[in-house]
């Protein structure tokens, strides 16, 4: 109290005199008005102005970098973005090319990119305040609507506000794209995409309104229980479901599957006495290249094959054999939009395939799952979950609709404002942090969550929060001048009989024809200019291999005889280059001048064996196709064409352009056109498939 | 030798015509001329003539009134140094912010000058009110006083609330938005109010300039009006109010000290 009277006291002394306190407040005044402009003089950007300075002074290089030095604050200014970057102000070193040793920030040289920086500034990429001079206002802001700069391994997100088509050097966003349609995340969540188009899913999920048909409710529970533990590779996620929650939607699939004739099939047992190969099945398997589709577990415990089917490892265990012989012998019954290929197996061939399928078992998966009859409560119940967990979202289930946007939308995610997210405790705040936790935990943001779990690798994760933060607001509103036209999805679908044989076999489901169609197999839009009739109706015959490392391989159909001609002349018929004429040189007939020359080309001035190879004994290149019999199998004009440029017929080859004259390339096409291979007769025969693998397109 | 001849020099300015037709009152300590300086000067003359001189210590009145001014003063010339930054126009409005953070020389303590003297505007302007209630001094013949002095604060509360908007941020945008949502409450006109004050029915570019209109050239013109005539009246209405209740006098000479301060004329 009586030291409260003292302050009280000697406030009342400091206004005694009236011009005490003017005297006071004008000291005050002036103090201010001084610590403002040093305030402004001792500002961050002029510290790292002089730091500047000083690097540069006894570097050899002194008298340029001091050059192109301008003080004071530098900014680039891009109404049409609404940029205007300061970063330069500090970042000085950004485009001094000698600068290259300096590794110290903020000076540092910007690695080499394909954009100049004065056209598209900084924050368009790294995100971040750009209008801000402090270093924490630039990087850390979190309050501005910038937020703040985007972490280093989710950079390529920025690439993907423009560029909407697979890019070289974006790795990461690609495949975030990739997964993005491939786990179906677009099929709960709608992406529009800036022209106006939805992001397609690429997976095929199975109708389940035959399901009982296939498989048992037992395999059903177990699935649902953890998809993961029947096979690896797994593509359904986990939906965390209580034991009675599998055992209800179980009960409720199995109840509400309804037969459909020809989903079952059984046959007759092989005749008695005959002789089975017990490997047959095996060898037909590998034969008609399941494998480039279906994985399997060997026996090192390695899941091996492709990744377009599910994994096989366990089928035994899942699907009923009468099913499965009947799904063989023409998949689309069961399933119309399966992307599976109607094999021309025969009945023998189908129990073979059956058979080998069959013995595929995992004996503990349904050990220890026993299921009471359903009740019709359970079976309600069941239902009501399958319509509340979306699961018609992906599946087509008999009686239960496909929910409109049952998962949030994600069109412009990655420009949602951190003050719309909600964090869990102890997490960073940031938006990156918050798509990648949720991708990774997606139940741990509360109660009443209905996003699944799945189980991507940690790069995976990167790669799908790089892909949701390339859906940016920016990316929508671009001025004209810098969108970048997305390649066009036609609706191309081959014609008339052939067109029909073509749908049957599945083959856009792999090739891609006109704008349409799979990526994992050559295009073969222009592939009627481009091979030889005689090696086409060979190849469908027996399809090898054209590139011996891959495992990819082209199934054999088993057509017939009429099916194969129809298809062959369809292809050389439709499917042709209409600049190039496919009969202006001949096929064969060089004078061995020519060709020896050609030789030389080939071993010298080109190097060519350094990625092909045309004599298996001495050539070592393995990066392109073998081109052992190229002159059996491609057109000499169009060996020409891509000699002279390879990346006009088809965009994107490795390929080198070599910018050959007119003289080298004929006389390279007539060394290659002498390359007739040994068993030119016999292409079409299993023994000559690895050497007689020609190329087709000499380097797709 | 040289102080004298400055000092004659001064005289000779002083004695010019030029200077005569500016300070009117002429030269001299006496009542008279002391009291003409104040009268005849524009900016004086609605001061008192006479203070007390008891009453220009703090403890009189804690200068909340002229504090009050002080920050008004202090604004007007902070808000007319960041008119040469803003546009009232919403693409820019919240850039220039940011220049104002960012680049513009001292233009962050521009701003925040601005800000916290507008602050303290507001703070002071209440405290004065509370002293003056508190003291009895809006009793008549000051009443008239009173009413232009709650006039003055209605004034300052809407530059405050104006100003409010103008850095164009999600805090502007959504205090306005329920600030003006309020005004539709009034009976009958509510909605016309609404309509009337953002120039449209929404927070939008219009509403920025109705602010920005007001917050810069209509209001503070009603301010320095009423301020005129609230000094006006403290000089109509006997000078500064002293309490009718005077402490007695502890001791004799301060007593004396208080007499003769009667007659101080303040040199303003």
């Amino acid at each position: 109290m009586r030291a409260l009277n003292k302050l009280w006291n000697s406030w009342r002394g400091l206004f005694r005199d009236p011009i005490q306190p003017f005297g006071i407040a004008s000291v005050l005044l002036l103090v201010a008005l001084a610590i403002a402009p040093a305030k402004d003089h001792f500002s961050e950007w002029h510290y790292y102005q002089h730091g500047y300075l000083r690097l540069i002074k006894n570097r050899r290089d002194a008298a340029v970098l001091q050059r192109h030095f301008e003080p004071g604050i530098h900014q680039i200014w891009l109404p049409d973005l609404g940029v205007v970057d300061r970063c330069e102000t500090c970042h000085l070193g950004l485009t001094e090319t000698s600068l290259g040793d300096i590794k110290m920030e903020p000076y540092s040289r910007h690695p080499v990119i394909p954009h100049s920086m004065q056209q598209f500034g900084c924050v368009m990429c790294h995100r971040g305040q750009g209008v801000a001079t402090t270093v924490a206002g630039a990087h850390e802001s979190a309050l501005s609507s910038d937020g703040p700069i985007l972490p280093a391994q989710y950079s390529e997100a920025s690439c993907g506000q423009c560029h909407h088509a697979p890019l070289e050097g974006t790795p990461t966003l690609n495949q975030g794209r990739f997964l993005l349609a491939r786990y179906g995340c677009v099929r709960c969540h709608t992406i529009k995409l800036p022209d106006g188009t939805s992001m397609q899913p690429a997976d095929t999920p199975p109708p389940l309104s035959h399901i009982a048909d296939k498989t048992t409710r037992e395999w059903i529970y177990a699935w649902l229980r953890d998809p993961k533990s029947y096979a690896a590779t797994a593509t359904m996620p986990n939906f965390l479901l209580s034991d009675n929650d599998a055992r209800d939607i179980s009960g409720f699939l199995i109840a509400n599957s309804v037969p459909e004739p020809g989903d079952t099939a059984t046959l007759k047992p092989p005749k008695a006495g005959g002789s089975v190969d017990p490997t047959a099945g095996a060898s037909l398997y590998g034969e008609s290249f399941c494998a480039s589709c279906h994985a399997m577990q060997n026996a090192a415990g390695n899941v091996v094959g492709g990744d377009l089917g599910p994994e096989l490892t366990a089928i035994g265990t899942k699907v009923k054999p009468e099913w499965l012989t009947a799904w063989l012998r023409d998949p689309r019954n069961y399933d119309a939009g399966t992307p599976m290929p109607h094999y021309r197996f025969t009945d023998q061939q189908l129990a073979l395939l059956t058979g080998f399928l069959e013995s595929k078992t995992n004996t503990d998966l349904l050990a220890n799952v026993h299921l009471d009859p359903a009740t019709p409560a359970q079976i309600a119940h069941g239902k009501k979950l399958v319509e509340e967990y979306g699961c018609a979202s992906c599946h087509e289930i008999r009686g239960v609709a496909k929910p409109d946007n049952y998962g949030p939308e994600l069109s412009q995610i990655g420009s949602k404002p951190v003050a719309q997210l909600v964090f869990v405790k102890g997490m960073p705040e940031t938006l990156p942090a918050y798509l990648s936790t949720k991708i990774k935990h997606p139940r741990i943001f509360g109660p009443g969550l209905h996003m699944p779990q799945f189980s991507f690798t940690p790069e995976q994760v990167d790669a799908l929060t790089t892909a949701l933060l390339s859906l940016t607001d920016r990316s929508v509103t671009l001025p004209a001048k810098l969108q970048i036209p997305t390649p066009q999805q036609t609706d191309y679908e081959p014609a008339g009989k052939a067109g029909q044989l073509m749908a049957d076999l599945n083959c856009m489901a792999c090739h891609r024809i006109n704008g349409h169609g799979g990526t994992m197999a050559p295009d073969l839009s222009w592939e009627g200019s481009s091979v030889q009739k005689q090696w086409l109706d060979a190849f469908l015959k027996n399809p090898n291999t054209l590139r011996p490392t891959l495992i990819r391989r082209m199934p054999k159909f088993n057509l017939t005889d009429e099916e194969r001609a129809e298809l062959t002349d369809y292809i050389m018929t439709a499917y042709q280059n209409p600049d190039i004429d496919r009969d202006a040189m001949p096929l064969s007939g060089y004078s061995p001048d020519q060709v020896e020359h050609g030789r030389e080309l080939f071993y010298g001035k080109y190097a060519c064996q350094s990625c092909h190879m045309v004599d298996p004994a001495k050539d070592k290149g393995y990066i392109g196709p073998p081109l052992t019999e190229v002159g059996s199998r491609l057109n000499a004009e169009w060996i020409y064409l891509w000699l002279k440029n390879p990346q006009k017929l088809r965009p994107g080859t490795i390929e080198p352009n070599h910018d050959m004259s007119d003289d080298d390339a004929r006389a390279l096409t007539a060394f290659l056109m002498a390359q007739k291979g040994a068993g030119s007769q016999k292409t079409g025969t299993r023994t000559a498939s690895v050497s007689a693998s020609g190329t087709k397109g000499a380097g797709e | 030798m040289q102080l004298q001849k400055q000092a004659s020099r001064l005289d000779k300015l002083m004695a010019s015509r030029l200077w005569k037709s500016i300070f009117r009152s002429g030269r001299g300590a006496s009542t008279l001329h002391r009291s003409m300086a104040i009268q005849q000067n524009v900016f004086l003359h609605i001061l008192p003539t006479k203070v007390r001189r008891r009453m220009l210590n703090f403890d009189a009145t804690w200068y909340l009134g002229t504090l009050t001014l002080g920050t008004f003063l202090l604004l007007v010339i902070t808000g007319i140094l960041l008119m040469f930054y803003y546009h009232p126009s919403v693409p820019q409005a919240y850039a220039d912010m940011k220049d104002l953070r960012y680049v513009v020389s001292s233009g962050l303590f521009l701003r925040n000058l601005h800000r916290w003297s507008a602050h303290a505007m507001v703070l002071l302007a209440f405290a004065h009110m509370f002293r003056v209630f508190y003291r009895g001094a809006y009793r008549p013949p000051r009443e008239f006083n009173w009413v232009v002095g709650v006039i003055l604060l209605l004034v300052t509360l809407l530059l405050s609330y104006t100003g409010y908007l103008l850095p164009w941020d999600q805090l502007a945008f959504w205090a306005i938005t329920v600030g003006s949502n309020i005004s539709s409450a009034v009976p009958v006109v509510g909605h016309k109010i609404h309509f009337l004050l953002l120039g449209g029915n929404l927070v939008n570019a219009n509403a920025l300039l109705r602010f920005y209109v007001l917050h810069t050239v209509i209001l503070p013109l009603a301010a320095v009006l009423f301020i005129a005539v609230h000094f006006w009246r403290i000089r109509k209405d006997g000078g500064l109010y002293v309490q009718q209740s005077e402490p007695a006098r502890e001791t004799a000479e301060e007593a004396r000290a208080d007499e003769n301060t009667q007659q101080v004329v303040v040199k303003q």
